[in-house]
């Protein structure tokens, strides 16, 4: 038969195409690699590509299909799926985009790729992102960046970039990422596909190399929302590995037709009218509101008044907990070393002088500012308070609405090189921050091209902690307004590679 | 260097302890499911977690939760209920992670106290002890008839995780001073800590070893540790400072390590405030740091001088949720607290007539109590007759055995109870004397047998019978005439020389008290 886009299509669409045996598993891994090989290198969304276990993962595919047994094998069956660089897979590097970690191999699996693995999905490789996810544009990769595959001029956004570049070339259906303050629903944005941060507690982080670990959580990217639903179902749920997971039943695909009708949806003036907002991203979001309204929803303003501290609170408790969780980065027994030198001590500045990339070295030596004696006091303790009032926002915002709808991002993907100053990076994040502050789930899901720059953009949609499906249910009322996302227009189908 | 009882009288030490213990008898290791071995094949009891591999995250252990309640608990301490792990973060090869899991400024156990019974020899060490009459109270002692009370607050217990083992070699005595490599361990990391910190509430090294013995029997009433000082399992660090006496200020102080033994302890603590009341009387300064003692020199050394207090970057861990205990808990492990060695003393005084002291050494260690009080059930109706002598061997006798024979256990030994009460029945009859009741004591427990075939086997009847005496004690008067003049002329000390001889004549099988009786009243009438 003839070569099939299998990166193209949706996981649903591919499932049902086993089903019916147009194709194997084996032609879509195969499929899936040519796919990757032909288009990616325009893109540098994988840092590496595990052609043998997607072929091995396949063949266990095709064995249950033969056998009569596929639908037992779980929602992600048969499904390529790529995975963020900071995620464990025994057989793979895990380089966290860094220097310091380039040639380290896990000796053990994270559980979300784990989950992915016993739900049947095929493993494709693992993508870049900006070195230990600091960073909204994927520029801080120690292996070079990712290109946006709407305009290889620009960035896709970060941390989790290849992730997000991969599902818009159509390499893959489906990726998992990491969010610490944004690290997945703007990329989503700038790449036009859909991104899901959970709720904290919701997706296992146990084996995904933390950078902030009260504010990480794994997630989605995928073309469609059912997509991004089956996904969910496989990595969601409580792990006895992570003891700040939670148990929950959450079946994602359920409320996907459900509608909006009598759905109270908050809007959050204070972010609508944020100075730095651009006019085409305000504008789409407006029509995007405006369009659920039409659909049965009920608007409703609601006040994050705390919201704006959430940017500030954030760069003390993220480069505090980064600080702590990248020491082990000590060249002693793992990683990046610079031998050589008399004195421990000394060995241990060199090789994480050399090791680690200037954002990475700026939030280490923050953190470790932020946490000394006399300054702790007065960081430390604000930012968690904060933390506090910005939590009872939400609460109370939900107490009048059943989600809440906002942008992603202020703006469009930006042009390589374009934003220098970091900190003018980080108000990439300004509308994301504040739910991992706060710990309750948003999701990044298209809402058309901006009218000025012809870019994707994206529209959050934030639900209470633990009910993530309200997110993908609006979200997929919002897919069926706007259509589903597509593969990016240089690599639509049948061109990737051209 | 002038001796510490002289240096005591103008100066006032005061001492606090910090003292580690290992939860060793648990299965697993702190944060995961690691076992917990001494002595296995180095780095075979590890994982992703104890390793600090990226992406590893921590679970804590319920039991071990449960082992610090109990110590807190069992130490009067009070039960947070609400408490935080804390990440304290330093770099060095044995903590995998580079900083520790331990808790913040609120603890599992809080505001805790052990009282210290000081007496005999120990209580010398004690300054203006003379100044008070018994029951008398003074700062945190209370005057005793033999001694003193001492009340000793304990600060916390707080959980954390032990490091990995670093073995330096190439260096003298695995040191790390001129050592060309290093080793790790990490079997030992993430083993389950338990850290006390008590108030600076002791003066003198006598109180800081009673109350590390105390501790050590509390830790093994509960069974919560093996408390082996040797093998590292109880640690114990002393930071101790010196007054002018009647001054209230606080002296600089220094922080003692490598105390592996009580004696060491003790040792280690008054060489420290010798030399410090030495460097203060030249007009010295004392600095803060840390020194080690050194058993075989006598001496403690600086190991690292803290110029700064130590800058740990203390923070909430983020990969452990807030630690609640529910009042059920507490309740479930209160119900497990075993009868401590305390309680257990004052039930043997009440129940056996023993002394404090009496009953004090016996409660030390839980296999001595037991072997007691198995002798007291053999003893049956007779055990308030026997218990002071049962007692007196024990703690006398079969404790010098143990404390020189490692390895040697009370449980299982071929001196059982029945064996030990059929040995003093011997020796309260008169069959044997006090002195060859300890000879059959080391025979019982080196050979195997009863006393009664020992007894036998050697011969060592004793002879009691006063006819057979008197004979003996006829002979001896009159083969020393002079000496018998000498004796009624008031030379009374030559009571000695008499017995001896009679002894020796009935070749040391004469009952004492039966040849002195009769010495007496022949030549005293």
């Amino acid at each position: 038969m003839a070569q099939q886009a299998f990166g193209a299509m949706s996981a649903v669409q591919i499932q049902e195409g086993l089903k019916a045996k147009d194709f194997s598993a084996a032609e879509v891994a195969r499929g899936a690699l040519d796919g990757i090989a032909a288009a990616d290198g325009q893109v540098h969304s994988f840092l590496q590509v595990t052609e043998d276990l997607a072929l091995e993962a396949a063949a266990r595919v095709d064995d249950a299909l033969a056998a009569g047994t596929f639908d037992e094998l779980g929602p992600l069956a048969g499904v390529p799926v790529g995975f963020k660089d900071n995620m464990n897979l025994v057989g793979t590097r895990t380089t966290c985009s860094s220097r310091m970690l380039a040639g380290y191999e896990s000796p053990y699996t994270a559980t979300c790729v784990q989950r992915c693995l016993d739900a049947g999905a095929l493993p494709m490789g693992k993508l870049n992102m900006d070195e230990f996810a600091f960073g909204s544009s994927t520029e801080t990769s120690a292996f070079g960046p990712t290109r946006n595959p709407w305009d290889l001029g620009r960035v896709p956004g970060g941390s989790s970039g290849g992730s997000a570049a991969a599902v818009a070339a159509g390499l893959v259906p489906v990726t998992l990422g990491s969010d610490t303050g944004g690290s997945i629903r703007q990329p989503a944005s700038f790449c036009g596909v859909v991104g899901v941060k959970p709720t904290y507690g919701m997706v296992s982080r146990y084996g995904v190399v933390a950078f902030g670990s009260s504010l990480d959580q794994v997630g989605p990217f995928s073309r469609t929302v059912a997509d991004a639903a089956l996904a969910m179902n496989a990595i969601a749920g409580r792990d006895p590995l992570d003891c700040t997971s939670q148990p929950n039943g959450l079946d994602f695909t359920a409320s996907l037709e459900a509608g909006v009708e009598g759905m109270r949806i908050g809007i959050v003036p204070e972010f609508m009218d944020a100075p730095g907002l651009t006019p085409e991203v305000r504008e789409r979001i407006q029509e995007a509101a405006a369009k659920l309204e039409a659909e049965g929803a009920q608007l409703v303003d609601v006040s994050l008044p705390n919201a704006k501290a959430a940017m500030s609170a954030y760069y003390v408790l993220g480069p505090c907990e980064a600080f702590s969780n990248l020491a082990r980065f000590d060249s002693v027994r793992y990683g990046y070393c610079d031998p050589g030198h008399k004195d421990l001590n000394a060995q241990y500045d060199a090789s994480r002088a050399a090791g680690f990339g200037e954002e990475a070295r700026r939030r280490i030596m923050l953190g470790s500012y932020l946490l000394s004696a006399g300054v702790y006091e007065k960081y430390y303790y604000p930012a968690q308070q904060v933390r506090t009032l910005i939590t009872q926002d939400y609460t109370r915002a939900f107490e009048q609405v059943d989600c809440i709808l906002t942008p992603v991002a202020p703006r469009t993907a930006f042009e390589f090189g374009e934003i220098g100053d970091p900190t003018e990076m980080y108000l990439s994040d300004m509308f994301t921050i504040s739910i991992n502050i706060a710990g309750n789930g948003g999701m990044s899901v298209p809402v058309g091209l901006g009218s000025d720059t012809g870019l994707p953009i994206g529209a959050q949609v934030i639900a209470p902690a633990f009910q993530d499906d309200r997110m993908t249910r609006v979200a997929a009322a919002l897919e069926r307004i706007y259509g589903q996302a597509s593969v990016a227009p240089g690599f639509a189908d049948g061109k990737a590679g051209e | 260097m002038r001796k510490l009882e002289e240096v005591l009288n103008d100066w006032e030490a005061v001492i606090g302890l910090e003292v580690h213990a290992e939860l060793t008898t648990l299965e697993t290791k702190m944060f995961c499911g690691c076992k917990l071995e001494f002595g296995a094949e180095p780095n075979t009891h590890t994982c992703p977690v104890c390793l600090g591999l990226p992406g590893a995250l921590p679970v804590p252990n319920k039991a071990a939760i449960e082992g610090i309640v109990l110590a807190g608990l069992a130490t009067n301490c009070d039960i947070e209920k609400h408490t935080t792990f804390y990440r304290k973060n330093y770099m060095y090869p044995d903590m995998a992670k580079n900083f520790q899991t331990t808790q913040g400024p609120v603890a599992f156990c809080m505001r805790g106290h052990l009282d210290l019974d000081v007496d005999g020899p120990a209580a010398r060490e004690r300054h203006g002890l003379d100044a008070l009459e018994p029951g008398q109270a003074e700062g945190n002692i209370t005057r005793t008839e033999d001694g003193y009370t001492a009340h000793v607050g304990i600060t916390r217990i707080h959980m954390e995780e032990d490091a990995g083992k670093m073995v330096h070699v190439g260096g003298g005595e695995g040191r790390i001073a001129g050592a060309t490599h290093s080793l790790v361990d990490y079997n030992r990391a993430g083993t389950p800590l338990i850290e006390l910190v008590t108030e600076p509430d002791l003066r003198t090294p006598e109180e800081a070893r009673l109350f590390m013995q105390k501790l050590r029997a509390i830790y093994l009433a509960l069974g919560i540790s093996d408390c082996s000082m040797e093998e590292g399992s109880l640690r114990c660090d002393g930071n101790v400072s010196l007054r002018r006496r009647g001054s209230a200020g606080l002296g600089v102080k220094t922080e003692l390590k490598n105390m592996n033994s009580f004696k060491n302890l003790h040792d280690g603590l008054a060489y420290e405030i010798c030399r410090q009341a030495e460097v203060l009387e030249e007009g010295g300064q004392i600095y803060q740091e840390t020194r080690h003692w050194d058993p075989s020199a006598k001496r403690t050394i600086v190991m690292r001088v803290k110029e700064t207090a130590d800058d740990y970057r203390l923070f909430p861990e983020p990969d452990l949720a807030p630690y609640d205990l529910s009042d059920e808990f507490i309740e479930a492990v209160r119900a497990k607290l075993p009868e401590l060695p305390d309680q257990k003393a004052k039930r043997f005084e009440a129940e056996f007539g023993l002394s404090a002291y009496d009953a004090r050494h016996l409660t030390e260690h839980g296999s001595t109590a037991r072997f007691f009080e198995g002798c007291m059930a053999e003893a049956a109706g007779d055990a308030a007759a026997l218990a002071k002598p049962v007692a007196n061997l024990v703690i006398n006798d079969v404790t010098a055995y143990l404390n020189a024979h490692e390895g040697f256990a009370l449980d299982g030994s071929p001196l059982t109870p029945e064996r030990m009460v059929e040995l003093v029945r011997l020796a309260e009859a008169d069959s044997i004397s006090s002195k060859q009741a300890k000879e059959v004591l080391l025979a019982v427990i080196e050979e195997g047998k009863a006393p009664k075939a020992i007894v036998e086997e050697r011969g060592m009847e004793q002879v009691s019978d006063a006819g057979a005496i008197e004979a003996v004690v006829d002979e001896v008067l009159a083969a020393n005439p002079d000496k018998v003049e000498q004796y009624k002329g008031g030379k009374t000390g030559l009571m000695g020389f008499f017995v001896g001889q009679c002894m020796k004549a009935m070749a040391g099988q004469g009952n004492p008290k039966v040849i002195n009786e009769l010495l007496a009243a022949k030549l005293d009438a």
